[in-house]
């Protein structure tokens, strides 16, 4: 590996002399975040490099895609633009008390919304391509396809199939939302469709419960849609954070959603009325939207890559539904030149780790600088309202993985906004701190501006930051954000590794 | 805890007993003093004997030592002449009942009260040593919330207290244990030392160089006065605000006996009033932000339009229903930060405080002695003596104007004129900012500087630069016009001066005791806040070191660590952070990039300029501008500056970074959180500029110096 790179690494000379070799010293398949970020910056280090994506279209399919991908397309940017709008709701509630007289009639147009998201949308993937071509990196548009170990090709929109050699392939597919197998599926829509509804639904009934489940049920909330969210766990959000999944749940049915925990649906039903949609528990809930927020499968059906022998793996699901690409720390697959990044290999399904990660590809095969992704301490955040971020581990992680004694320190308090305009809704913070190194394991908080405030909590804990750095640091007056650096007593000691003492207040201050 | 209270009822309950004859009896009884305090010896050596085994060698001193000795400790300390000033000031006291209380009777059946939850705390004292401390952390917790619902339940505690009649507490002492283990609970984890005169006696006892940590803390290593005077408190405090009470509740956390004198409420501050909370809570940053929160919907109600919201009238706004609810909140938070005091145990005088010699303060010409006192006063708005300048207003009056100005001049172009400049903007007031300089934010970054002031006249504020108030002029339609260099501008409402601060230094007695006073007014103090006067102590915007509350917080603890700690504490003063709430808000921490290339010559800086997600959907001109200024020979990150939406909230974890001395390579070693604009500050990959002053081989040497200094 390390030679290989040297060679990589020899630009000028090698590359030019390999170069006759190849039509392509990389070629990318799907130009989502991460395969755009891959051929950028191979091109940067000298690379001639192509791509291919499928046409675009906001919902995806087999043969629909996109030139940004899922982030920019029926993600991440979407999305947000949604939740800014539906933040208003909430926001012009809170307004009264601070002396706003607002119309009682207040309108929202969900068409004018979808249509200025969807402006915004064609804007950024014309950014993206131009992004691509200013690389020098050329772009074909059709369905790519892996015929050999240095050969790919793409059939184009008007059928045609145009054939490439490459030293390197790239697969960065992504994934897609997928539907459970119960009778009446068809009725039911993804988050791809979700974002591009013709109407605001005036009944919804969410199925799951991870961070997609959250985020639309708080989008259809504050545009004042009725929301049923049904999942399977107690909590939702599983993964992360057990207290923190208990303020989003009393959050969200704070808000007006209805929480069904425990739940699952068996099947959905066509009525004059709408969709019926049926619980385990018997329960009939009608809407006019079910969406299921069940999960995403990784784009590897149609890529041709058993044939090429590279490896799959399911991740113990079924695999039909889950095959992603296997690969090893540097995003290389079992075949040395086919590597992937992104979704498709389902490592962590997150915009800027498919950034990271095609930045390492290239800067490993093309930078003569072996990069691994580092995959510790990474941020992320729910964008449900409000907001959920965290960084690090949870409490949870942390009493498994501490050496010492976990010291964890929470605060709950009413955000000065609220306490004119009434709202009932406390934000919480939490820092898990390894008792022995006084290290900061993980810092959590949902409340109003979370993610913000988490992306520089993240550095510090990045680079291993003490409580008692925390300590040391001046608060910002007033914020919310400055009750990360006021946090004084300890709320409770956990002994590692132990189950933990419920309400067991171990007071130990030094 | 349980098995020990049991064993050590009986001689509590002996004392509990003592405690009604000697409240409704003699007040300054040296005889009867004596051998209550005797009994009370014993029964703090029995406990000391008790634990001896139990405990370690640290935090119990005493241990080697036999009752009989710490039998004849108390009685050396009892007889010497320090007992006697004690108990004479057990009848001054009496006059000046705890917690103001007009109701003789009543204050001092509280007095016997606390003194049996007293008796029986000191039983404790040597095993609740770390309970109590972590206890009383914790309802001093949360200060504007949490601590508002632990401290209602506290009162309540109190108040079923109180109406226990003398006789009835002498029957308290047959009350089954468990009872009275609740009672000791919930009240004298909170009720520990001071506000009652018995506890100048605990503290004598306490002061006797024998048993305890608690004397070891009590010491303290920078006063110079050590003499073994007796005062009413061993902390006095001038000021309840942040720094003022940070540091009483904190002291008396440690042990100390505190007392705090504050001038009664008002919105409006002035030599005479002022109210318990001080500028932060009263007059500046928590109003401030109310109205900010209040101005900001406009703008959101403007944004919301692009996200297919309609209204079908345009929204309007009611000043009065914002001032009421603005100051509904403001008489809440003085409530609780009364109650912080109360249940830090920490004395509440209300008055007017003025030093009469370094030991004496007179509130309302009754007199105190402290052997420390602590002026946290803080400062007020200036207004410069100008003709007419009597028509202008200052922050004070603006925060609780009795209606919204229709046109108004803001003169200054510091943060507070930033400030409300936004919040009347936002009110849709008509805004003028008249500056003197050309920018607005002397001393900031001159990017943002320039930043600030275009985001902010895109707004709808009319900037008026290089223009220096002359005269304010009142025409006969009550109608305001202000004079400048440059000329006049007429038919403003309302004419705000946001021209400086200055430290409420004046006639509090300090020029008289020495205290040395710098040119500005400000109190001239050492690092760890020592006035001239070697007891007498500063903390806050009196001292003008950094006028921002955190700081003051942050001086007022290690006040409190250094005096009744043990443990001296110079205030940090690098990497402050610090936010401008106006709109778009400005978040901050370390070096402008002038301070950076004057201090380190060669930077890399880093800035982004950028259209928020929000505002390609609103239509609406906002862009956001970040900035990273970095050390080209470390590489580490020197300065962070942002203006833009959550400027404050974000800047925050980043100042957490910065402070720990992070490089830039550690922030985009950082993955990002998408998508925010948070993300943006760790995906910045190229320099927007270099500049380099030192020639490289000098640079290489300072490198190496620079590198070894760092780490």
């Amino acid at each position: 590996m390390a030679r290989k790179m040297l060679i990589d690494g020899e630009p000028a000379a090698a590359l030019e002399e390999e170069a006759t070799d190849f039509d392509f010293d990389l070629f990318v398949i799907g130009a989502g975040s991460g395969g755009v970020r891959a051929s950028r910056f191979s091109a940067n280090f000298g690379a001639k490099v192509g791509i291919c994506e499928l046409p675009y279209h906001p919902i995806s399919s087999e043969t629909i895609g996109g030139v940004g991908g899922t982030c920019v397309i029926r993600g991440c940017v979407p999305k947000k633009i949604l939740v800014y709008g539906a933040s208003f709701g909430g926001d012009l509630e809170d307004a009264r008390n601070y002396g706003w007289e607002l119309s009682e009639k207040i309108d929202f147009n969900w068409k004018k919304l979808l249509q200025k998201k969807t402006d915004e949308i064609n804007r950024l993937n014309g950014i993206y391509k131009r992004l691509l071509s200013n690389a020098g990196v050329k772009l074909f548009e059709g369905e790519g396809k892996v015929v050999g170990p240095h050969e790919v090709e793409v059939t184009q929109l008007d059928g045609t199939k145009l054939s490439y050699s490459a030293k390197h392939i790239l697969i960065a597919t992504g994934g897609r939302a997928h539907l459970p197998d119960i009778p009446g599926k068809e009725l039911g829509i993804t988050s791809d469709e979700a974002l591009s509804l013709e109407e605001l639904p005036k009944r919804v009934v969410i199925l799951g419960g991870g961070y997609i489940a959250v985020e639309f049920a708080s989008i259809w909330q504050g545009m004042g849609s009725t929301v049923n969210l049904v999942f399977r766990k107690e909590l939702p959000l599983r993964g992360f954070d057990d207290e923190m999944r208990a303020v989003v749940a009393r959050n969200l049915e704070g808000r007006g959603i209805n929480l069904h925990p425990r739940t699952n649906l068996t099947q959905l039903i066509k009525t004059e009325d709408g969709i019926k949609a049926v619980t385990d528990h018997g329960e009939e809930l009608m809407a006019d939207v079910v969406l299921f927020a069940t999960g995403r499968v990784p784009n590897t059906k149609r890529l041709n890559l058993e044939a090429v022998g590279v490896e799959l793996d399911s991740n113990g699901a079924i695999k039909v539904y889950n095959s992603y690409v296997k690969v090893n720390e540097y995003s290389r697959t079992n075949i040395p030149s086919i590597w992937a990044v992104g979704d498709v290999t389902d490592r962590m399904n997150l915009t800027p780790v498919a950034l990271m990660e095609g930045t390492c590809f290239a800067k490993t095969v093309f930078g003569a600088q072996e990069s691994k992704p580092d995959y510790s301490n990474i941020p992320y955040a729910v964008f449900s309202i409000p907001p959920l971020s965290v960084v690090g581990l949870s409490e949870e992680q942390a009493i498994e993985q501490a050496n010492g004694d976990v010291l964890v320190f929470t605060s709950t308090f009413n955000p000065m906004k609220n306490t004119i305009s009434g709202r009932q809704e406390k934000t919480v913070m939490k820092l898990v701190v390894d008792a022995e190194t006084d290290k900061v394991l993980g810092a959590s908080m949902c409340g109003p501006d979370a993610p913000e405030i988490m992306q520089g909590i993240a550095v510090a804990l990045k680079c291993g930051a003490t409580k008692a750095q925390f300590d040391s640091t001046v608060g910002i007056h007033p914020s919310s954000a400055e009750e990360f650096v006021t946090m004084r007593s300890v709320t409770r000691t956990v002994a590692a590794a132990k189950p933990r003492t419920i309400g067991g207040v171990q007071n130990q201050l030094q | 805890m349980a098995s020990i209270f049991a064993s050590t009822t009986t001689p509590s309950i002996t004392r509990a007993g003592l405690l009604p004859k000697r409240a409704l009896g003699v007040s300054s009884s040296t005889v009867l003093g004596l051998p209550a305090m005797g009994k009370m010896g014993r029964v703090r050596c029995s406990m000391e004997e008790g634990k001896a085994c139990s405990h370690e060698s640290k935090s119990k001193m005493g241990m080697g030592m036999g009752a009989s000795l710490m039998a004849a400790a108390m009685a050396a300390s009892m007889s010497s002449p320090a007992m006697a000033l004690v108990d004479e000031r057990l009848s001054t006291e009496g006059t000046g009942l705890p917690f103001g209380l007009s109701n003789n009777l009543l204050g001092w059946i509280l007095f016997a009260v606390f003194g049996l939850i007293w008796a029986l705390y000191f039983v404790y004292t040597s095993d609740l040593e770390e309970d109590e401390e972590s206890g009383l952390t914790q309802t001093s917790k949360k200060e504007e919330e949490g601590e508002g619902e632990s401290v209602t339940k506290k009162m309540a505690v109190a108040t079923s207290l109180t109406v226990t009649t003398p006789k009835k507490l002498s029957s308290l002492s047959s009350l089954s244990s468990p009872t009275l283990h609740s009672l000791f609970f919930s009240k004298a984890l909170s009720f520990s030392p001071s506000s009652s005169s018995f506890l100048s006696l605990r503290k004598t006892l306490l002061l006797s160089p024998s048993h305890h940590t608690r004397t070891r803390r009590r010491s303290f290593t920078l006063s110079a006065s050590a003499n073994p005077h007796n005062y009413d408190f061993d902390l006095f405090t001038i000021g309840a605000g942040s720094g003022g009470v940070r540091a009483s509740r904190f002291a008396a956390n440690y042990g100390a006996s505190v007392a705090i004198c504050e001038l009664p409420f008002s919105t409006i501050s002035s030599d005479v009033t002022g109210g318990v909370g001080g500028t932060c809570v009263l007059r500046g940053c928590v109003p401030k932000k109310l109205l900010v929160y209040s101005s900001k919907y406009s703008h959101e109600f403007e944004e919301s339009n692009g996200f297919g919201w309609k209204y079908e009238s345009e929204p309007k706004h009611d000043w009065s229903t914002l001032i009421a609810n603005k100051n509904a909140e403001l008489q809440r938070l003085t409530g609780i930060y009364k109650n912080i005091l109360k249940n830090s145990n920490v004395q509440l005088i209300e008055g007017r405080g003025k030093i009469v010699d370094p030991h004496t303060v007179d509130v309302d010409g009754k007199l105190y002695t402290a052997r420390h006192i602590l002026v946290s006063v803080g400062g007020r708005p200036f207004i410069p003596d100008i003709p007419g300048s009597e028509h202008a207003i200052d922050s004070d009056a603006a925060l609780d104007l009795p209606s919204k100005p229709e046109k108004i001049a803001i003169v200054g172009g510091g943060y507070i004129a930033l400030e409300f400049a936004g919040i009347f903007n936002g009110l849709k007031s008509d805004v003028h900012v008249f500056i003197r300089q050309k920018k607005v934010l002397r001393g900031f970054d001159e990017e943002i500087r320039d930043f600030v002031g275009e985001q902010m006249a895109l707004r709808g504020i009319e900037f008026h630069t290089e223009e220096s108030p002359q005269a304010v002029v009142k025409s006969a339609d009550g109608s305001l016009s202000l004079k400048t260099n440059k000329g006049t501008v007429e038919g403003f409402s309302h004419i705000m001066f946001a021209t400086g601060r200055k430290p409420n230094t004046k006639n509090i007695g300090l020029e008289s005791v020495g205290v040395k006073i710098d040119k500005k007014g400000a109190i001239e103090v050492n690092e760890y806040s020592q006035s001239s006067v070697p007891s007498i102590w500063a903390v806050g915007d009196v001292t003008d070191r950094i006028n921002l509350t955190p700081v003051a917080l942050m001086e007022g603890v290690a006040l409190a660590k250094t005096l009744f700690l043990n443990e001296p504490t110079k205030p940090e003063y690098s990497y402050v952070p610090s936010a401008v709430f106006s709109q778009p808000p400005i978040g901050q921490v370390g070096l402008t990039e002038e301070q950076a290339v004057e201090q380190y010559g060669d930077v890399d800086i880093f800035t982004s300029n950028f259209r928020p997600l929000k505002a390609t959907l609103s239509g609406l001109p906002d862009r956001t501008f970040m900035k990273l200024i970095v050390c080209a020979k470390t590489n580490k990150v020197l300065g962070l500056h942002m203006c833009g939406e959550d400027s404050p909230e974000i800047t925050q974890g980043f100042a957490v970074a910065i402070k720990a001395g992070l490089t830039k390579a550690d922030f985009d070693a950082t993955v990002g959180i998408h998508p925010t604009a948070a993300e943006e500050f760790v995906t910045m990959r190229t320099p927007t500029r270099k500049i380099r002053k030192t020639n490289p081989s000098e640079g290489r040497s300072e490198s190496e110096v620079k590198a070894v200094a760092g780490t």
